[in-house]
């Protein structure tokens, strides 16, 4: 357990204390707390919402709430868990272990990760504000279209629940870029991909998962969005809608998102059984490369949830085949865990159970998914509490047992204090046996004919299980009140944990408990998989020495634009329920943040240089992730347009109002400023301050030029009768390419910043790295632009 | 009094029956008991799964098992091998799952062509319209229309073809075969033979709204014989009803009953279900209460109060009023 003594370095840490310090704090460690405390207070929230559907559902024709009032309980108990607990509760984890367990000191973007939370916060609130005003969401987490049309459901609670949605997904996208370049950038020296521990490597997974899942679920909530604000008609059958596009582009986002939330819990039970086995993990690689394929294939099975729509028998196949296939790569994780354990000395510690617990529990949800991937099977089940019972399997039994398994293993490390092992344990087994006793019984119930989201049934054969289901679930809250009694007492009073309670294998164990705010006194060299416990029970006893620091270490101030950014989007969210102007004030606010933020430490020297592992910038890096989910985006505008052209029941149709030649013209403008862009640059990294303001003055003016050409195609439209409401081509046409234009017209707000400070003489060589970014941008939206042409244009 | 051993066996004993007798699989909505030919193709692979599904399970639990009884830590155990892993052994519980999957996949596939077929010529037509919150069922060839209660004859094959008017639905009766999904803007179906006559619950599975939980379906198959008496029956004008059901009609040709409702030879409404043989149907309201005068009363006094989010409005109707139309209705044999 030797820490090899080092002298104490020079660390430039703020002071931390006070509520101010929590709310401008930029430290992963302390956000990680916070997301891990407020989502744990959403995790009760949505226990509560379940308590109350299950006490509905105790006894035949329950009369505990009304119908409305059930089926917003079980909207929002889908939606709190699934966006405001698992996923928080995993990104507490993420934030607080990832920089412990690859060696470094802080994320890529320590104040872009504050703004994650911050914008987290603002979302969870605005969901939860629902109940307040008297109009929570009552259409289903999966808010199936037409039912969430203005015309079935006319009050504000899809609004709630839409927005809110939006603004979790910007929030789950901010972080994603940010671990992923965290990872890629910031390992420690010798820590190659194949050498991080498994945490990392799911979380790496996951965060692609997000950056190329999210994408379509936001447009088909910009539709939705469009469909009830503007009377757009996307969902509109009358129009010519499909109703299954609403479908497609949720299950593309909602079967990626199951494993969003359940591959960290894998990562996790993939540190905690080595460390209690004292074996490391058995096929380390093929743990790696199976999590990756899950992810992989994760996108190609959205239409197993829509094997009842009447996909055909051909799509059905081929998506039934795809889901099984899944199931080998989860099999070999399994058989992977087992093997670890085998042959080991088994240290029955409350994270392993729990990590056991989610081997046993995982596979019985795992197996009754395979029953589902045949689609004659699944049109018996699906939609009843069969599937009611698999989901929470894999839900509880993995993902929470999983974060049940993190929070004992790794809660000494954060809080510096032990958790009562034998309590634990007695928690673990109340819990195991309780959610056994409700959801076990809810397979049969499923098998014979309850379906789900229904708040009453008739008494008969389903009344005695749904008893039973009842009593389990308050087991279940009886053992999260013992959790909570738990931690609690830790708290107030637990043993004092040292650096490395578990005889850990990973780097977080190296460094003490609680960390300090530097993390590591030296980031220490890694030469393997489990160099830590190497370095203690190998045979090369002692740790290689660290590289030596060339300077003091640079810690982040403390800032308070994240918080006040969030607030405008919060603000700007909650005002298309109330006025354009809050949200025309929300907008200003975030803007005027976005810039504060990003002058902030604009030409402070220890944020000049942030080149990483991959030697690329993290600005580069991070703008690359994000133009990944940019295709995406633009990828679903543009195939919404494809799938119905021709579709609309009225005109005028594309070959009555495009107009080729103005819109090559506008094109090749377009084009020039791209190339205006690359001069723009190198005229930056040269340093010749006349030729960057020519170019990237020239460039914001050739974006205006296209700007403009498309304010007169619009204006020339609406004149010819296509409005965004006249006809499904006019809804998919304005929305493609007025977000086009949107992104347009923040690029020409991005490069005018940037003339700004050239003017002022504060943008140099050194910063050459800014307008690159920027220009990475501005080359990606000239491109969509080609493709939009070509396809919307050009092709009949 | 101390408990014997035999009082100990007994409550046992009581206990296994409660719980046995609480799991009882053939019950009126089970979807584990066939009686199509459809139900009978997807229960013979529901059961190949579940076996093979359980045979996985066994493995994996006696493994793990095996493995946390026979390698627990013992004070002062010398750290056991570092195994780092077996290429051998991982390829083999790579390829195992492929083949077990294949076991399953193939006869998926088979199934699914199976029963997602065309319905054969001479099939029996009924168009399913699901609303909120209730079924509407049209069967063209014979030119009627019936709401709630499905009959079909056993035996000979049937297409239901499934139409949307306002948001998705999924008609699901699980002894008759799998759901399909209601969606506005498609047409789906199901073709299926039922082979017993009987009666056979359902509802609808796909969350449609308030009343939801209230949109339930009940299917008689009957014999050919009883069928074509059914058809028979339906197929005449309702009976001239006589004191007060002939009152109640006088309500209802004075309320707003008839802008949404047909009575064959009284009104044409389309919006609600037609009660041209309202008398004929067990139940009132998409299956939720027994269609007796008393209920069907309340019902016209308070529809909301019964089902919540119903469509049909309060009609102001007063006791007398409403029992009179009840019985009218009633009498709509």
């Amino acid at each position: 357990m030797a820490i090899r003594p080092l002298a104490f370095p020079q660390v430039h840490a703020p002071a931390a204390t006070g509520v101010w310090s929590w709310i401008t704090t930029v430290d992963h460690k302390r956000i990680g707390i916070l997301y891990g405390t407020t989502a744990f207070g959403f995790f009760l929230l949505g226990g509560i919402e379940a308590l109350l559907i299950r006490l509905q559902l105790a006894r035949p024709g329950g009369t505990v709430v009304s119908a409305e009032t059930f089926n917003a309980l079980f909207t929002m108990h889908g939606t709190t868990m699934i966006f405001l607990a698992v996923m928080p509760l995993n990104a507490a984890l993420f934030n607080y272990m990832i920089p412990l367990m690859i060696g470094a000191r802080d994320v890529a973007f320590p104040r872009l990760n504050a703004l994650s939370y911050w914008i987290f916060l603002g979302g969870g609130l605005l969901l939860n504000a629902s109940w307040l005003a008297g109009t929570p969401p009552d259409a289903g987490w999966f808010g199936y279209a037409n039912l969430t049309s203005r015309q079935f459901s006319p009050s504000a609670s899809v609004d709630f629940w839409m927005l809110s949605l939006q603004v979790l997904g910007a929030s789950s996208m901010i972080a994603a870029v940010n671990f992923i370049v965290t990872i890629l950038n910031l390992r420690a020296p010798g820590m190659s991909l194949m050498r991080m521990p498994l945490f990392v490597w799911m979380t790496l997974v996951v965060q692609f998962l997000i950056v190329l899942a999210f994408p379509p679920v936001t447009v088909g909530l910009i539709f939705l969005t469009f469909d009830r604000f503007f009377g757009t008609h996307f969902y509109d059958v009358g129009a010519g809608g499909d109703l299954h596009l609403w479908q497609h582009l949720f299950w593309i986002f909602g079967h990626p998102e199951v494993y969003i939330l359940i591959l960290p819990a894998f990562g996790i039970v993939s540190e905690v059984l080595p460390t209690f086995a004292r074996k490391p993990l058995f096929g380390a690689p093929i743990m790696i490369y199976s999590g990756a394929l899950i992810g992989f294939f994760g996108f190609g099975v959205w239409s197993h949830h829509m094997f009842a729509a009447g996909m055909g028998p051909v799509a059905d196949a081929a998506f039934s085949i795809a889901t099984m296939i899944i199931a080998i790569p989860t099999g070999v994780k399994i058989f992977n865990w087992l093997a670890t354990l085998w042959g080991g000395t088994i240290r029955a510690t409350t994270a392993l159970h729990f990590a056991v617990g989610l081997i046993g529990l995982f596979t019985i949800g795992g197996l009754s998914g395979i029953m589902h991937a045949s689609p004659p099977v699944d049109l018996q089940q699906t939609d009843s509490y069969f599937v009611v019972a698999h989901l929470h399997y894999v839900l509880i039994g993995g993902s929470l047992s999983g974060l049940f398994a993190g929070a004992y293993y790794w809660w000494p490390k954060i809080t510096g204090r032990l958790l009562d092992e034998r309590l634990g344990r007695c928690q673990f087994w109340l819990l195991f046996v309780a959610f056994n006793v409700t959801f076990f019984p809810q397979h049969y119930l499923g098998a014979v004919g309850m379906p789900r989201r229904i708040y009453t049934y008739p008494d008969g054969p389903w009344s005695f299980w749904n008893l039973v289901s009842t009593l389990g679930a308050f087991g279940i809250a009886a053992a999260i009140l013992l959790f909570i009694v738990i931690a609690l007492r830790s708290l107030r009073g637990g043993a004092p944990a040292p650096a490395d309670p578990w005889d850990g294998r990973t780097l977080e164990w190296r460094t003490s408990s609680p960390p300090p705010p530097h993390n590591f006194d030296a980031i220490p060299p890694i030469y393997g998989r489990d160099t830590y416990w190497r370095e203690k029970h190998g045979p090369r006893r002692a740790p290689l020495a660290p590289p030596t620091e060339e300077h003091a270490i640079h810690l982040p101030a403390p800032s308070h634009w994240p918080v006040v950014t969030a607030l405008g989007v919060g603000v700007a969210a909650a005002g298309a329920l109330l006025h354009v102007a809050v949200i025309v004030a929300g907008a200003l606010v975030t803007l005027w943040g976005a810039f504060s933020f990003a002058l902030e430490h604009h030409r402070n020297p220890a944020h000049a240089h942030q080149a990483g592992g991959l030697g690329v910038d993290h600005r580069k890096l991070g703008m690359w992730t994000f133009i990944g989910s940019e295709c995406l985006f633009f990828g679903t505008l543009i195939a919404t347009y494809i799938a119905y052209k021709g579709r609309s029941v009225t005109g005028p149709h594309p070959h009555e109002v495009l107009n080729i030649p103005i819109t090559t013209a506008s094109t090749f403008d377009l084009l020039m400023s791209s190339l205006l862009m690359v001069l723009a640059l190198a005229a930056v990294q040269r340093g010749d301050r006349f030729q960057s303001r020519l170019w990237l003055g020239g460039t914001a003016l050739f974006g205006l030029i296209f700007l403009g050409f498309q304010a007169y195609e619009f204006t020339h439209f609406v004149r010819e009768g296509l409005t965004l409401q006249q006809n499904l081509f006019g809804s998919t046409f304005f929305v493609l390419t007025g977000f086009h234009g949107g992104h347009v017209s923040l690029g020409v707000l991005w490069l005018l910043a940037l003339l700004i400070l050239d003017l002022r003489g504060r943008l140099g060589a050194e910063d050459a790295i800014k307008v690159e970014a920027a220009g990475l941008y501005w080359h990606f939206v000239d491109v969509v632009w080609i493709v939009i042409f070509t396809l919307i244009y050009l092709v009949p | 009094m101390t408990p014997s051993p035999r009082h100990g066996l007994r409550v046992t004993l009581a206990g296994f029956a409660v719980v046995l007798g609480g799991c009882a699989w053939d019950t009126p909505q089970s979807s584990l008991v066939a009686r199509s030919d459809v139900a009978q193709a997807i229960l013979d692979i529901y059961g190949l799964i579940t076996w093979v599904t359980i045979g996985i399970a066994l493995v994996v639990f006696s493994v793990l098992a095996w493995v946390l009884v026979r390698y627990p830590d013992r004070p002062g155990a010398p750290l056991p091998r570092q195994t780092r892993g077996h290429s051998l052994l991982e390829i083999g519980w790579t390829i195992a799952p492929g083949l077990v999957l294949l076991v399953i996949a193939i006869p998926t596939i088979q199934v699914i062509f199976r029963t997602q077929g065309e319905a054969p010529r001479g099939a029996l037509e009924v168009v399913v319209r699901g609303w909120q919150w209730w079924w509407e069922f049209r069967y063209p060839s014979l030119g009627l229309v019936t709401a709630n209660e499905l009959h079909l004859p056993a035996g000979r094959p049937v297409v239901l073809r499934l139409e949307g008017p306002d948001v998705i639905h999924s008609f699901w009766v699980p002894q008759l075969g799998g759901k399909r999904d209601v969606v506005p803007g498609r047409i789906n179906h199901i073709a299926l033979t039922p082979d017993a006559p009987g009666e056979y619950l359902g509802q609808c599975a796909e969350f449609c709204g308030a009343s939801h939980a209230n949109m339930r379906v009940r299917v008689f198959v009957d014999t050919p014989p009883a069928f074509e008496r059914w058809v028979a029956a339906q197929k005449a004008p309702p009976a001239e009803p006589t004191g007060a059901a002939a009152d109640g009609k006088a309500v209802f040709t004075r309320s707003a009953c008839v802008g949404c409702h047909t009575i064959r030879g009284v009104s044409a409404g389309t919006l609600g279900p037609d009660l041209t043989h309202f008398g004929s149907r067990q139940t009132l309201g998409a299956g939720l209460l027994p269609a007796t005068v008393e209920n069907i009363t309340a019902w016209l006094r308070h529809p909301a109060a019964l089902k919540p989010g119903v469509k049909m409005p309060d009609l102001g109707l007063g006791e007398p009023d409403a029992r009179a139309l009840a019985t009218y209705l009633a009498s709509l044999k």
